[in-house]
């Protein structure tokens, strides 16, 4: 293993096969790394991820002759367990899918990228080194579950099951959450066309009765501290205070209904029969469904969806479960009185997947659907609807009982007792009202309302968790309230690592569901304390041994690393310094990007490691007229994508050279400056989608490189250049076959602006 | 036993429980319940342009309980019966069974529109009920008077050749209207169920 006072054995290996020897000529490459930089270990075979090729590198690290391997093949993306040797830094110079496979074979504009690909290569392993594991144990293998409802009661059930020790803390005094009240659910069987007894009381039953589970009621998370694998968690319960040791936190508080004192437009408080879905639910529970107003029984009933729901002045999102709910209890009313008539008012009908069927049920049965917005309820409870189907309004008299189908509001902060239920708003940097485009929809998205100001954006409540981080008590939110998630690709990640959460606190489920999600949550709470006791990094980057270095004898304590961290994984001494909590990390280097005085690095990934690669590709003078164009790939699409574009064998331009970054968060502005001032004519960023429809792996990424792009423009003033020659591009995995015209579109640019005059000064 | 319950009393322009009734009573009505309104039926009907409605809209008009709008609606009279709209029906609605069913109540209970094809079915039960078979002079002339005595005279009148040349071709005849082989039988059979249905509905009333 190569430690930092280990001499450095360098070893290049170069493999001929998958058309590389037709599309460049090996021996230049050789020349490259034996004799520009005095590689002592140079070797090439046809087939290098064969048996063969495999043994002769490893023949060289058992021999001690090498501790560092530079492969020159295929993709890093591919091969990589066949390229993996014990306690050796693999490093890969990609000749593959962006030479051989997207190049002319046996150019001169073939043969320079080959080479500087080599170049780039060889200056990466020059300047890192084989990370060395975070030691930080003991760590803790149990699990706290918030919240004892259906995903609660799932998630702790699940991870006993695994083998998990759990605490389960329930802030009431009884389990079950809202699912307790249900007379029925809604089916989960073929043919999915009546409601299905609820069997909340059977997982109730298993929970208590499993001694992996320390269930406490009447109980509420006071505060955490610590990270993944050592949580430092404060509960209290009847009024005394413990702190328990956690290795990750399942969030499972679930949802409140909206407030429907909030919905006067919409008859609630005009009479007392004007009723919640939740309340009616209350009344079938009862097995009596009669009108409050005199005991009459109820036989003409309206449901009126959407009650606050997709409306921009109450909840702006649809519940998805509300659909369902109003055909089950219309189908329970129906079923309990065939001389009941029971209307169901809607602007949209929702029932995805197998809720079709139901929703058919519920019309055989006689349920009567109407399109339209409601206008009105009356006192007399008649309701008046905008039939969207007859083009007229239509007022239903005579009417029982009038059911409103309210809306899920996500307990993503603890209601204040007593205190006016307030809109979340996210305290987040990306700005939550940047239009959201539709796929499919030529048309420019409308502009953006103006951002709050500053002072408006706050989360209203009781923190859930009370977490003791630099980055303030909460779980960062989305626009809507909801749990601030990756939604496409790691939903159950919160932004703050070793934190889950599931169920309908990160999106309005139903119980199914919820279910569903606690076990996906679950599992990741254990790949968590599995990859932080072994001191890997969590998703994205699972595995990762890699975490970020402060070198504090030349931090300026300016708090960027602290602030800007998209997992709030930096705290800061009483000094004021930045500490890193590493169990906390992703390792996306958004720290690494922010830091003015370039002083925090990964062993294996630095600035000094990316300004070096910048520097060492050739640019050819001005004479030649041959640009460069660098691009900074994001490793998660953006890198993907080139390769992709060559799996493809699409023709890329020649002129472009590209270094992968693990996120744009990471790229310094250093980066840019040494690039123009080494005489490069373009930078292009190829980040992934920022905005509150991010599709940034590490949330902010994206978002904190434009920011910061936004200031290089006095930069590039102050160097005479034009602003042209630095470009932020979001391109995401499925972009690959535009690639080639937007780099070709690029240097048209450049053409047009002609080349840098900073050629030959660098 | 059967029962035929009255029709709920249409005072009201919008009336809860019509769509129900008609669920429940109409023929085919069973079926209407799965109806999506998706407009298949109105935009396959040959003859939608001679309708006010249409049957999309008129089952529409049946949820909202429009119960007198959908009994005097000529959509329901000027059906050909062709069916297009029942082989095309996603949720395979019998919408010409359901449109017959309505014209059945609508007569009964007096909303039958002053309207030609409706009284052009009068005058074909009469010819059937009396005869066993249609009359070709008799179903005209009570479909022509049923217009009044003037208007009666004026449009035979005006069919008066087409009449003399059917009579030159043997294709009319002059005496009596033939009967069917056992038209007494059939008439006996009509008034029993005309009994029947009496008694059904004095039954339904109650309740």
């Amino acid at each position: 293993m190569m430690q930092a006072t280990q001499e450095r054995k360098t070893g290049v290996y170069l493999c001929g096969g998958c058309g590389i020897a037709e599309a460049v000529k090996l021996d230049t490459l050789e020349a490259v790394a034996s004799k520009e930089y005095k590689v002592p270990t140079c070797r090439r075979h046809e087939f290098l991820c064969s048996d063969d090729g495999v043994k002769m590198i490893k023949a060289d690290v058992a021999a001690g002759s090498v501790n560092q391997v530079v492969i020159g093949a295929c993709s890093p993306r591919v091969n990589a367990e066949r390229f993996q040797f014990d306690d050796t830094q693999v490093i890969r110079a990609n000749l593959r899918e962006q030479v051989a496979w997207c190049q002319p074979p046996g150019t001169d504009d073939t043969a320079m990228l080959a080479a500087d690909q080599m170049r780039m290569a060889i200056t990466e392993a020059r300047k890192s080194s084989l990370p060395a594991r975070h030691e930080g144990g003991p760590y803790s293998e149990r699990i706290l579950v918030v919240g004892g409802g259906v995903s609660g009661l799932t998630a702790a059930r699940e991870a006993a099951l695994s083998g998990h020790d759990v605490v389960l803390v329930e802030q009431s005094d009884q389990l079950g959450g809202h699912a307790r009240r249900w007379s029925k659910r809604m089916p989960q069987r073929p043919p999915y066309a009546a409601p299905q007894d609820n069997d909340i009381d059977g997982l109730i039953a298993a929970v208590e009765a499993d001694p992996r589970i320390e269930l406490r009621r009447n109980c509420r998370v006071v505060k955490t501290a610590g990270g993944p694998g050592k949580f430092a968690i404060t509960l209290s319960q009847d009024g005394a205070e413990h702190e328990v040791a956690i290795g990750a936190v399942v969030v499972a508080t679930g949802w409140r209904p909206y407030d429907p004192n909030k919905l006067g437009h919409l008859g609630y408080g005009v009479s007392p029969d004007v009723v919640t879905s939740l309340a009616l639910e209350d009344m079938l529970a009862k097995g009596s469904l009669k009108r409050n107003s005199d005991s009459r029984p109820a036989q003409n009933v309206a449901f009126v969806q959407c009650a606050g729901s997709r409306d921009p002045n109450h909840l702006p999102y649809c519940s998805s479960i509300c659909c369902g709910v109003s055909i089950k209890q219309a189908l329970q009313i129906r079923e309990a009185d065939p001389d009941s008539s029971v209307y169901v008012l809607y602007e949209e009908l929702r029932t995805p997947g197998v809720a079709e069927e139901f929703y058919r049920a519920a019309q055989r049965a006689g349920v009567i659907f109407v399109k339209g917005s409601v206008k009105g309820v009356g006192a007399d409870l008649t309701v008046t609807i905008d039939d969207a189907l007859l083009g007229e309004e239509v007022p239903l008299a005579g009417l029982d009982l009038v059911v409103l189908a309210t809306g899920m509001v996500p307990n993503s902060a603890g209601m204040i007792d007593g205190a006016q239920e307030q809109p979340a708003v996210p305290a987040a940097d990306i700005d939550p009202m940047s239009p959201i485009a539709v796929a499919g929809y030529a048309a420019a998205p409308p502009p953006a309302p103006p951002r709050p100001p500053a002072t408006q954006i706050s989360v209203a409540g009781v923190p859930l968790l009370n977490l003791q981080y630099r980055q303030g008590p909460h779980l960062p939110i989305l626009a809507d309230g909801f749990a601030d998630s990756h939604f496409i690709c790691f939903p159950y990640e919160t932004r703050r690592s070793g934190i889950y959460t599931c169920g309908p606190v990160r999106r309005p489920m139903d119980m199914a569901e919820s279910a569903e999600d606690a076990t996906g949550a679950v599992l990741k709470a254990i790949q968590a304390i599995r990859s932080v006791s072994e001191g890997r990094g969590l998703h994205p980057r699972s595995g990762d041994l890699s975490f970020p270095k402060i070198g504090l004898n030349t931090c300026t304590k300016c708090r960027r690393c602290s602030v800007e961290c998209p997992f709030g994984a930096i705290d800061e001494s009483p000094e004021g310094f930045p500490v890193v909590n590493a169990s906390r990390c992703r390792r996306c280097g958004t720290c690494m990007g922010a830091c003015p005085v370039r002083t925090i690095s990964f062993d294996n990934y630095s600035v000094d490691m990316l300004t070096s690669m910048i520097k060492a590709v050739e640019v050819p003078d001005e004479d030649e007229e041959k640009p460069r164009v660098l691009v900074l790939a994001c490793q998660n699409d953006a890198y993907p994508a080139l390769d992709m574009a060559g799996i493809g064998r699409a023709r890329m331009n020649a002129y472009v050279r590209t270094i992968p970054v693990r996120c744009m968060g990471s790229v310094s502005m250093l980066c840019i400056s040494e690039a123009m001032s080494s005489g490069y004519d373009g930078v292009l960023l190829m980040g992934c989608k920022s905005g509150d429809d991010y599709q940034c792996h590490f949330v902010k990424g994206s978002a904190m490189a434009q920011e910061r792009l936004a200031k290089v423009g006095e930069t590039l003033k102050s160097m005479a250049l034009e602003k042209e020659r630095v470009q932020n591009i979001e391109v995401s995995i499925a972009d690959a076959h535009k690639l080639p015209k937007i780099l070709d579109d690029y240097l048209a640019v450049i053409d047009r602006i002609g080349l840098s005059p900073l050629k030959g000064f660098g | 036993m059967r029962t035929i319950a009255a029709a709920p009393a249409g005072s009201r322009t919008y009336d809860l429980n019509f769509a129900r009734w008609v669920y429940q009573n109409v023929d085919g009505g069973d079926r209407l319940s799965l109806c999506m309104q998706c407009g298949m039926c109105s935009g396959s009907c040959p003859i939608g342009t001679a309708m006010d409605h249409g049957p999309r809209k008129l089952f529409m008009m049946i949820r909202a309980g429009m119960k007198e709008a959908v009994l005097t609606s000529d959509t329901i009279w000027n059906c050909t019966q062709c069916y297009n709209c029942v082989v095309r029906c996603p949720r395979q609605i019998p919408v010409t069974n359901i449109l017959q069913g309505l014209a059945t109540v609508a007569v009964r209970e007096g909303y039958a529109p002053e309207q030609p094809t409706a009284k052009f079915a009068k005058a074909f039960w009469f010819s059937v009920k009396h005869f066993g078979r249609t009359d070709e002079r008799l179903v005209t002339a009570f479909f022509y008077f049923s217009f009044g005595l003037v208007e009666g005279i004026k449009r035979g009148l005006a069919n008066l050749p087409i009449a003399l040349r059917m009579i030159k071709a043997g294709r009319m005849h002059l005496g009596a209207p033939h009967r069917a082989k056992g038209a007494a039988d059939l008439r006996a059979i009509i008034a029993k169920a005309e009994e029947i249905e009496k008694r059904e509905r004095a039954q339904g009333a109650q309740q």
